[in-house]
């Protein structure tokens, strides 16, 4: 029983960083940028979801409102940039390193290097949790699941069943092909980045319900995130979601067998092995033809 | 110019460095602290040390091409023997470090070993793969006792030898000459094969397999060099501090640092890293403190971002053009402020001459004009005077060789065989799988299925760059030169790495001759961006033609061309044949194949469909229902 109380709980968890890895999947499969800022727009989503939950009594559920449209902004107009110069993917991996040094350092200068959290009295999930049968989760994890699984099937139908989506995947696949059948790539790959902070802002928001951040958080998310993001298939949106759940059930029954320090071997040890045997990713089909 | 001067300027200037390493602290010493306060050592060492981490970076990601975020794991490596070395173990300093460059190097070799077997590894992949490695690590540190445990580990002040006065003198000498051996390496190897590989590996990797790189094996020797100095210098950057923590290590700062610290004074260039160490350890330092303490980081990343958008190429690209003028500049500027007093802080008068040639060099250089060497069309190394050889011995063969790619059958089952001195026109309708053949019988592609001979030995299995050495070369339908490297070097590099291997100025020298083969010798300066397709095409040929080959397949080698162009390659082809080499002639236009075949095969959808000599085989009712796209049985209708 305990060793199903820590997959559950570490899946849950995982969910969390499978909704940070959507965004980054989606713009390294569809617009062929490695966008590392992407932790620093997720790292401000949780800054600005602080900021405002209390002052403005919006809560953190609230100061979605104003977080989102702001990080969409800042996903489109970043990517903006790599479209303008028409920046390679080796190229947009250093580059956006640097950005996300950036925005690093103005968050430690802005709100300094020490530990935030939202206050309690605008918190009130912190302390609840969700009782099923004899296991017992946290409320944020459980939220963090439930964001993770709208936003991945939102996706995945925008992606498989819409115009703009299958475009998409069509210009992830060949770009001039797509560009010569006037496939509008532009407005397009700037929606989609947009979106890719949007959903920044909701891992944010989601990240600061379950404790503290600090200006590093940004970096200890690397790892893990990139993990899950190769793992699930680069740009395969509900892979990532699985991917997600299996390394937060892996991490969470490591971290009761043997002790929590162990996790990030064991994690990184399959990532090596995955890329090492299934590169496409583990829950990528065959392509068909 | 020629190579042999520069080539002594180089090591002139690294033994200059020694000996500047050896001598500062006598010179301090005589100087007294008043002239020269103990923290320009620290400075200094400083700079020695990331000349050191970043020098060692750019050889396997800078001059090889494969980014690498793993420098925290190798540099902690060596930090950690050294802690754990004479902190734990009561070992001595010399011991730590070496044992400390000798684990990095092992570390690197593991890496080295999964990572560079796959065949389809990305350069992204490998980033990435590279960046779990610290992370990996950290783990380790954390949770084994011996090493670490989490408390972090205090690493005691060695007992140096006595004829240095201070611990800080003697630390910089040792980070010195580390710091030297690693710019000595990076220059080595630039002026050698060793370097040479891996500009190659950068620019195309199946190119340079195909001319006979060991691609493989150069990666190999690059990650090892890498982790090894990494590792010494790492060591040496723990005994100078004094104390390790697991979240001090093995983290992401020291991949920013290099990556920054490369960019900015070029990856090309083996003082490229050791020019951009000085210029951002100098920069955090004036930046610590003061007013603009939180903005070190916010310079470094925009830094980093702008030149990767605007100039790539890094402050070195630049400043060849003016290196004297610059060299003054940063002697001139601080000495002219420190004596005028405008300046109170020499570190600052310094950091004004970095910044002023930094300016001098991002100004537009006036482009000359290139020099147009004129090279005689004489004394080609093939002696076109010998007619082609009667056909007789077999050069190559396959034998019932199949390719499928899932559930299409590209290769179906095709037996040919190239005789010596025959030129032999592989032709069919789009996807009957002439190029995929190609790439077989090249060793880009491993066969499903059946043998492929050259010259007798079975050719499965074995890396193109060996298949180049028993004799194989090809070229690319769309062509594929170095980009980075001129005309002349794109055919230097393949007598580089041929059966025999050659130095970079002997291979110079001889590829003039292959360039007047091909007609291209007045391109030989330019890039292979600055030339057009036509010339492209005869680089390809000459490329191929410097592996010293004994059967070129010629892969489309006229697509494209306007019909003088065409006319001007057929006779570039005949007197390559005539200098005795087999030649597979994969052609879509029928008039050339017609012109220059000796013998045609013709597939269809993987089959040989038709074989025999020119004449007959055009006129075979298969072959003209192939090409119409009628059945035989349809055409007379």
């Amino acid at each position: 029983m305990e060793a199903v109380q820590a997959a559950v709980s570490g899946a849950l968890q995982g969910s969390l960083f499978a909704l940070m890895a959507l965004g980054l999947s989606l713009t390294w499969g569809f617009l062929r940028v490695i966008n590392l800022a992407h932790f620093g727009v997720i790292l401000l989503g949780a800054y600005l979801t602080i900021e405002l939950a209390g002052p403005t009594g919006l809560g953190p559920l609230g100061s979605l409102v104003v977080t989102v449209p702001a990080l969409f902004v800042v996903g489109a107009v970043v990517h903006l940039l790599f479209d303008r110069f028409r920046v390679s993917e080796l190229n947009s991996l250093l580059i956006s390193y640097g950005f996300l040094i950036v925005i690093i350092q103005v968050v430690q200068n802005v709100w300094t290097a020490d530990f935030q959290r939202l206050p309690g009295d605008v918190n009130p999930y912190a302390t609840q949790s969700v009782r099923v049968g004899d296991l017992i989760f946290p409320l944020p994890t459980v939220m963090a699941a439930l964001f993770a699984t709208v936003l991945v099937m939102a996706m995945k139908f925008f992606l498989d069943r819409t115009y703009a989506g299958r475009a998409l995947q069509a210009f992830g696949q060949d770009r001039e092909i797509a560009s010569a059948f006037g496939i509008d790539h532009r407005t397009l790959g700037l929606l989609l980045a947009g979106a890719s902070g949007a959903t920044a802002a909701m891992a944010g928001m989601l990240f600061t319900l379950r404790g503290t951040v600090t200006p590093d958080s940004a970096l200890e998310w690397v790892g893990l995130v990139f993990a899950i993001v190769i793992l699930g298939g680069i740009g395969n949106v509900s892979g990532t979601l699985w991917a997600g759940l299996l390394v937060g059930a892996v991490s969470g029954l490591v971290a009761i067998i043997w002790s929590p320090a162990t996790s990030p071997l064991v994690v990184f040890t399959l990532v090596v092995l995955a890329l090492l045997f299934r590169p496409q990713g583990l829950f990528r089909r065959k392509a068909a033809h | 110019m020629s190579g042999a001067s520069r080539h002594d300027r180089g090591w002139i200037l690294i033994l200059l460095l020694l000996a500047a390493v050896l001598v500062l602290p006598t010179v301090r010493e005589a100087l007294g602290s008043d002239v020269f306060p103990g923290f320009y050592l620290v400075l200094l060492f400083q700079i020695l040390f990331w000349t050191a981490q970043a020098t060692s970076w750019n050889l396997l990601s800078g001059f090889g091409g494969y980014f690498s975020f793993g420098q925290g794991a190798f540099y902690g490596v060596g930090a950690y023997a050294m802690a754990v070395v004479t902190g734990r173990q009561d070992g001595s300093w010399l011991v730590a470090i070496l044992v400390g460059g000798v684990l990095a190097m092992v570390l690197a070799l593991v890496v080295g070993t999964i990572a560079f077997r796959l065949r389809s590894l990305r350069g992204e992949i490998f980033a990435l793969l590279t960046l779990a490695l610290p992370f990996i690590l950290l783990a380790v540190a954390r949770l084994s006792d011996a090493i670490d445990g989490g408390q972090g580990v205090i690493v005691p002040v060695p007992e140096f030898p006595s004829f240095f006065d201070t611990f800080q003198d003697f630390v910089f000498v040792v980070g010195g000459l580390v710091a030297v051996l690693a710019v000595a390496v990076s220059y080595w190897m630039s002026r050698t094969r060793y370097g040479w590989a891996l500009f190659a590996i950068h620019d195309d990797e199946d190119v340079a397999e195909a001319i006979g790189v060991p691609t493989f094996a150069h990666k190999m020797y690059a990650i090892a060099l890498t982790g090894l100095l990494a590792g010494l210098a790492g060591a040496v950057n723990a005994m100078q501090v004094g104390f390790v923590t697991p979240e001090g290590t093995f983290n992401l700062r020291v991949p920013v640092m290099v990556i920054v610290m490369s960019v900015l004074g070029g990856r090309r260039h083996w003082a490229g890293p050791m020019v951009g160490a000085a210029y951002v350890t100098i920069l955090q330092n004036r930046l610590q403190g003061g007013t603009l303490e939180g903005w070190s980081l916010i310079i470094l990343g925009l830094v980093l971002a702008a030149l990767v958008l605007l100039a790539p190429d890094g402050l070195m690209a630049r400043f060849k053009r003016r290196r004297w003028l610059v060299a003054g500049i940063v002697v001139a500027v601080p000495v002219i402020l420190d004596v005028t007093g405008l300046a109170d802080d020499r570190v600052w008068a310094f950091a004004a001459g970095l910044g002023v040639a930094a300016i001098v060099g991002f100004l537009p250089v006036r482009k000359v004009a290139a020099v147009v060497r004129s090279v005689e069309t004489a004394g080609s190394p093939v002696d076109e005077s010998v007619a082609p050889i009667a056909e007789g011995r077999v050069v190559a063969e396959t034998v019932e060789v199949r390719k499928h790619f899932g559930g299409l059958k590209a290769v179906d089952g095709v037996s040919v065989r190239v005789h010596e001195g025959e030129i032999l026109g592989l032709v069919g309708p789009n996807g009957s799988g002439k190029t995929t053949l190609v790439n077989l019988v090249s060793g880009l592609l491993p066969v499903s299925d059946g043998t492929i001979r050259v010259n007798g030995t079975q050719t499965s299995g074995l890396r193109p760059h060996k298949i180049a050495h028993l004799g194989v070369a090809r070229t690319y339908q769309i062509p594929r030169p170095f980009p980075s490297l001129t005309v002349r070097d794109n055919v230097a590099i393949a007598i580089m790495f041929g059966r025999e291997p050659k130095s970079l100025s002997a291979a110079r020298e001889e590829a003039d001759e292959f360039l007047a083969l091909v007609g291209l010798s007045h391109r030989a300066e330019s890039l292979p961006g600055g030339i057009n397709l036509h010339e492209r095409q005869l680089l390809e040929m000459a490329r191929a033609m410097a592996t010293r080959p004994k059967l070129l397949l010629l892969d489309e080698a006229l697509a494209g061309l306007n019909p003088v162009e065409i006319d001007n390659a057929v006779e570039v082809v005949r007197r390559i044949h005539r200098s005795g080499v087999s030649i597979v002639l994969v052609e879509h236009l029928l008039r050339v194949v017609n012109q220059l075949a000796t013998r045609i095969v013709v597939l269809d959808q993987g089959h040989v469909l038709a074989a025999g000599a020119p004449s007959a085989v055009m006129t075979d009712p298969k072959v003209v229902g192939a090409y119409l796209g009628r059945r035989p049985d349809a055409a007379g209708l």
